[in-house]
């Protein structure tokens, strides 16, 4: 018997590896970083994270929709909605810095969190999981800061 | 801070109707930081969570349950002979003291007026008669109550390893998304510093295990470990453990070597130095100051854990205002943030608003 744990926790694990982020781990360890994860949830017109936050982790849209701020020079021709399977916040994963744009919830919209402490966690504990979904933060990361040198249309890091 | 004081004493207040809960709850607390690498090592090595706890805590149990085995006879001697031996190093130190008044006198005359010898010879006798009456008993009671209770330890030792995570996830499912991040960090905050206390004070009772050891030994002082040993965990109760831990060994000096009363003023030295090698060395190294209270509040909550629970207030009020105080932290740095506090004011307006009434569900994510 596991406490605390719900009926729900199989199909969350399924969910979670239908997502880009973490659709490399097998089953258990999805399951493993389940544990990590937070749950949140979002009502339309509420504030995900604001400017001038530190940020100390990164959501992942599990559903609904975000709108990013749009603030600066640096996001004007980016798509500034963030949709199921999309990560926001990554940059705060690897740095204590403040966040320089505001997040907001377009309709109700269900995330899940990972925060820095954990993921350090993680990466000394279970290094195998850590280094799977590190690589698809490095890889998703990588695609945007390539379209934002191009200056393609693209979801920004935020 | 008062507000922390008056919680430190409702908690104390509270501890004392179910001690038998809250002190396994402790160890079970310093056992689990103490133990969180080694399964931390195991699953690095590729040992499922569940199976490295299971085989952590197994391990240690048998270890624990042989060492109580090996020692039971031994124990339950000394327990028998509990009177006797209590009497036997009380006499032992009431005779070191006569010597030491004495010596005392004769440095000084105007002592000889006073009769300061008689008083305090009187005054010994007084309280080691009536010990075993009034104490003993009590404190053997206590300590029988006390014993059963014990066996929780292993038990929550064992789901706290295996399930905090669990839990701290379900603790922080209450709090609103507003504070959420923050919170989340000061948990983290938190954590950290009980971990590096609690190994810190398994490392500092190894050192001063080690140093009174090595100084009793030297000083031909016997059983040298054992005194060390029970010195050292004596000193996990700040001021008050330190000073019955070195009345001990000086009774025991004074008991074991009646004739040379230098080695008791030795053992003292000793602890002395070893105070200071602590204070100055080995805390900074193993703790830092990271739960440091002002002497002066760890004075007044002693008074204070003594008047609203006795002993075990005098036994757990520092400790219990260690938490009280991160906690209260936490809660101060959350809720005084002006921002978060509007953003949580906003989110609360919309959820109101908001039509939903169904409790919420992961609907399935849209194919890419």
């Amino acid at each position: 018997m596991k406490l605390f744990s719900t009926p729900a926790d199989r199909k969350n694990v399924e969910l979670l590896r239908q997502l880009d982020v973490f659709r490399d781990l097998s089953f258990n360890e999805a399951l493993e970083l389940d544990e990590l994860l937070h749950e949140r949830v979002f009502e339309k017109g509420e504030i995900v994270f604001e400017k001038g936050d530190m940020g100390h982790g990164i959501f992942v849209v599990i559903s609904g929709k975000v709108r990013v701020d749009p603030c600066g020079e640096l996001f004007k021709d980016a798509v500034l909605e963030f949709g199921p399977g999309e990560m926001l916040g990554e940059l705060s994963l690897f740095e204590e810095a403040p966040r320089f744009t505001t997040v907001i919830a377009v309709e109700r919209t269900v995330v899940v969190a990972l925060f820095r402490a954990e993921f350090s966690t993680l990466l000394t504990k279970n290094t195998k999981i850590g280094a799977k979904v590190l690589m698809r933060l490095c890889t998703t990361m990588s695609q945007r800061f390539r379209r934002l040198l191009l200056r393609e249309r693209h979801s920004p890091s935020l | 801070m008062i507000v922390t004081i008056l919680v430190t004493c409702l908690a104390l207040f509270l501890f004392q109707k179910i001690i038998w809960l809250v002190v396994p709850s402790l160890l079970a607390l310093m056992i689990y930081y103490c133990l969180r690498p080694l399964v931390e090592r195991l699953v690095f090595r590729g040992v499922r969570h569940g199976m490295a706890v299971t085989g952590t805590v197994s391990v240690v149990l048998l270890i624990t349950i042989a060492i109580v085995f090996v020692s039971a006879p031994f124990l339950l001697i000394r327990i028998g002979q509990l009177q006797n031996t209590v009497d036997h190093y009380f006499g032992g130190g009431q005779n070191l003291l006569r010597k030491t008044i004495q010596a005392l006198e004769e440095a000084i005359p105007a002592l000889k007026g006073a009769s300061l010898g008689l008083k305090v010879d009187l005054q010994i006798q007084e309280f080691t008669t009536h010990f075993a009456d009034r104490y003993l008993g009590k404190l053997l009671l206590q300590l029988l109550e006390w014993l059963p209770s014990l066996f929780l330890v292993p038990y929550l030792t064992y789901f706290l390893l295996k399930d905090s995570t669990r839990f701290k996830k379900f603790l922080i499912r209450s709090i609103p998304n507003a504070f959420f991040e923050k919170s989340l960090l000061l948990f983290a905050r938190l954590d950290e510093s009980l971990r590096s206390f609690f190994q810190g004070l398994l490392v500092l009772t190894f050192l001063d295990t080690l140093c009174l050891a090595m100084g009793l030994l030297v000083l031909g002082v016997s059983p040298a470990f054992l005194l060390g040993l029970i010195a050292a965990v004596l000193a996990w109760i700040p001021y008050l453990g330190s000073a019955i831990g070195c009345i001990m060994v000086v009774l025991v000096a004074a008991t074991d070597f009646p004739n040379h009363p230098s080695v008791a003023y030795s053992c003292l030295a000793l602890f002395l130095c070893v105070r200071l090698l602590d204070d100055y060395v080995f805390l900074p190294l193993t703790i830092g100051r990271k739960l440091h209270i002002h002497p002066l509040l760890t004075v007044l909550m002693f008074f204070l854990g003594a008047t609203v629970a006795g002993g075990t207030g005098l036994v757990l009020a520092l400790p219990v205002l260690g938490v009280v105080a991160a906690v209260a932290g936490i809660v101060a740095e959350v809720l005084t943030d002006r921002r978060l506090r509007f953003r949580y004011q906003a989110a609360r307006a919309l959820v109101a608003a908001s039509a939903r009434s169904q409790p919420h569900q992961l609907p399935p994510i849209a194919e890419p």
